[in-house]
């Protein structure tokens, strides 16, 4: 067995309570490494094996029994020294929010502690009719009665299986009653604060009535050349503690720096992307965070770059002691894309969302066009129920995480996300998502590689999979014009290929700032044993990102879908550094599906057999 | 000579102790960052945004006119009456 990998997989069927465990298929894991890569590989066996019996994918129910959710590792994590090494990623065949393929990632310590509990991945299938959990223990695996936890928020049920399994190394991923209530923007959480948001993987844990994940062990992970990983770790390390964003921007600021830099690119997506420019977005910046409501910082097990924030809001009507965060997808969505300026506000609302378990870019997004909406006239008083919401009310933010868990008032409506909601009240034009899933906080208007990002990003509206922001706006690894089109399919392929690949080491994204794809051959190659090279780094994750397609395919996407709201294609933006423009998306488009073999969206054959894709 | 808004961001606030001010110059880059070295009382303002060098702003700055990056602007570069200067130290996010 190659280094990396505890060589177990646990399957757990809900209907059956049938528990099984399956060893790591080591010509998978050398084609699809783990994590979600080997995911994206199991899913595509139950896709066939469905399709054999059958049942059409596209029949498939997001929040059905036949639906699959997949918790997974790599096998960078959990090893000492790789950096950044405590995440996991989930996967499933469907999100409830889009209809198509849901992917998470989250960190904290969950991750690092599955491997340690002696898990490499976890397996869901099925449902159970009552609630329960399962806890992994020191290499065993039991499912246990969740009835006393069904109903608690995640801080709750955290602590008391915490309190309840004790042991070394333990820690839980869970859901809270947004999940339990099916809402299709319910986040799984781990250790507290940290979540798998995009898509409600959340309702699916609901649907099966798994309530958590508890797991505890002292496992060691094994590594196949000890001296030679320790050597490439060290030097890898000693690069990002050097590296300006790894060893001093992230850390002294967290994500939260970006405000400012984005707003002053004039792509800072303000009331619905009705423009680009916050007129006070300092007061909801970075700087602003730690000058008025950092308490300490926080990091992820095995992390250096400490990013993570604990914050306070020691006065006022949102006062709250902890929270943790927000970063600057929350401060966005629940700030700027509503028109709200009350850091307080923000901090607070997104405290509640951790402990209700919603996700806030999809929430905060669903507010923020049901503002416009209603600006508009488009809403009738009576689904209202008296609820102001407008941009710029700071208790809508804070309000609204419950009434939607709950469906309480026009909270009903807002549990639908943007897009369904949008289309209820006639204008699917203000639902600013891509494959039903509501777009982060970049506008593409002012930085075009993301245009074509979020366009192709096989999970739906998603910044991480291709972060042109990168070169485009802070010049990493080089700087390029994020006003022109040409050259942009390039980068945004070989973000999402290399991405592909950290989301299967498991390991964080940020490492990226300041390692790069020769960096992660050496380090898998000194804990797996194998020789891997920079271009094979690449091959393995191109040929995740086309399986992940040819999955997304089956379910009915295709190159119909691979497009962005009309108010990018169409709207120019109207005031900030780049007012006039919109978004060519189809001269980027071509050139990106030419560099990657597709035709409509579709994987050819040709590039199947290049990539060694068995269909 | 032409006033500009100069926009201090991140640790450039924290050392210099101002987020924003006004300075005027020659409409060149390099006298605009001297004069904000004055203003700012501190002459290591210009060393720590310019590269005397090479003549030009460093690089690892994102240094913006009107919010677009210096090193996107292909003519030549020339500050005028009212324009923003912002810059901000290297750093990151998601």
């Amino acid at each position: 067995m190659p280094g990396g990998y505890v060589d177990k997989i646990l399957k757990v069927n809900l209907t059956t309570k049938n528990v099984t465990t399956e060893a790591i298929k080591e010509d998978v894991a050398k084609k699809y490494l783990g994590g979600k890569g080997y995911a994206v590989y199991l899913l595509y066996q139950y896709l066939k094996e469905y399709e054999r019996r059958g049942l059409s994918p596209q029949n498939i129910d997001p929040l059905g029994k036949e639906n699959i959710l997949i918790f997974a590792t790599g096998p960078g994590t959990g090893v000492p020294r790789f950096p950044s090494s405590g995440r996991h990623h989930i996967m499933a065949l469907k999100a409830p929010l889009t209809g198509s393929i849901g992917s998470g990632n989250a960190g904290g310590e969950w991750g690092a502690f599955l491997k340690f509990a002696g898990f490499d991945g976890i397996v869901i299938e099925g449902a159970s009719d009552t609630p329960v959990y399962l806890a992994l223990v020191d290499g065993k695996a039991e499912i246990r009665d969740a009835g006393e936890l069904w109903g608690k928020n995640t801080m709750d049920t955290t602590r008391a299986l915490t309190s309840l399994v004790g042991g070394k190394n333990t820690s839980v991923v869970c859901i809270g009653p947004a999940g339990e209530n099916l809402i299709p923007m319910a986040t799984v959480m781990n250790d507290e604060y940290r979540a798998a948001g995009r898509g409600g993987l959340a309702a699916i844990m609901g649907s099966k009535r798994l309530k958590a994940i508890v797991v505890s062990g002292d496992q060691k992970v094994p590594v196949a050349k000890p001296e030679e990983f320790r050597s490439v770790a060290d030097r890898c390390l000693d690069t990002m503690k050097k590296n300006p964003v790894t060893g001093e921007g992230l850390p002294t600021y967290g994500t939260a720096i970006l405000v400012n830099v984005i707003n002053n690119a004039g792509a800072f997506p303000y009331k619905n992307w009705q423009s680009g420019v916050m007129p006070d977005a300092d007061s909801i910046s970075g700087e602003t965070l730690t000058k008025d409501y950092l308490i300490r910082k926080r990091a992820c097990w095995g992390c250096t770059i400490e990013c993570g924030r604990i914050s306070s809001v020691k006065s006022g009507p949102f006062q709250i002691l902890t929270a943790e965060g927000p970063e600057y997808e929350t401060i966005w969505s629940l700030g700027s894309a509503c028109g709200i300026s009350d850091f307080g506000a923000i901090v607070k609302a997104h405290q509640v969302c951790n402990e209700l378990g919603l996700e806030p870019i999809s929430l905060g997004s669903t507010i923020a066009a049901a503002m416009e909406l209603n600006e508009k006239g488009y809403i009738p008083a009576e689904d209202l129920q008296g609820w102001a919401l407008g941009f710029g009310n700071a208790a809508v933010i804070v309000d609204a995480p419950w009434r939607t868990t709950y469906k309480v008032g026009f909270g009903k409506y807002l549990a639908l996300g943007s897009k369904k909601l949008c289309e209820l009240y006639g204008h699917p034009e203000l639902s600013m998502t891509v494959k039903g899933l509501e777009m982060p906080a970049y506008d593409p208007r002012g930085i075009k590689g993301m245009g074509l990002a979020y366009a192709t990003a096989n999970r739906g509206g998603c910044h991480l999979t291709g972060y042109t922001v990168a070169p485009e706006i802070l010049g990493i690894p080089e700087k390029i014009d994020p006003l022109i089109t040409e050259g942009k399919a390039q980068w945004v392929k070989a973000f999402q290929d290399f991405v592909s690949v950290v989301n299967s080491t498991v390991n964080c994204q940020f490492t990226t700032f300041a390692l790069g794809a020769k960096d992660y051959a050496e380090l898998l190659s000194a804990v797996t044993g194998w020789e891997l090279s920079e271009d094979e780094i690449f091959k393995i994750g191109e040929r995740i990102y086309n399986l992940e397609r040819v999955i997304m395919n089956r379910l009915g996407v295709d190159g119909k879908d691979d497009t962005l709201p009309s108010r990018l294609l169409k709207e120019p933006m109207p005031e900030g550094p780049v007012k006039g423009h919109v978004v060519d998306l189809e001269k980027m488009k071509e050139e990106y599906y030419k560099l990657r073999g597709w035709v409509n969206g579709t994987p050819t054959p040709e590039k199947l057999k290049e990539l060694e894709i068995e269909l | 000579m032409v006033r500009a808004r100069i926009l201090l961001f991140a640790t450039l606030r924290d050392k210099y102790g101002v987020r924003e001010l006004e300075v005027k110059c020659d409409g060149t880059v390099r006298n605009l960052i001297e004069n904000t070295a004055k203003a700012v009382l501190d002459k290591g303002f210009l060393g720590h945004v310019y590269d005397v060098g090479r003549n030009k702003v460093r690089d690892d700055l994102i240094f913006s006119i009107n919010g677009r990056n210096i090193k996107d602007i292909k003519e030549q570069i020339k500050i005028k009456e009212g324009d923003t200067v912002a810059i901000f130290p290297p750093l990151a996010g998601g």
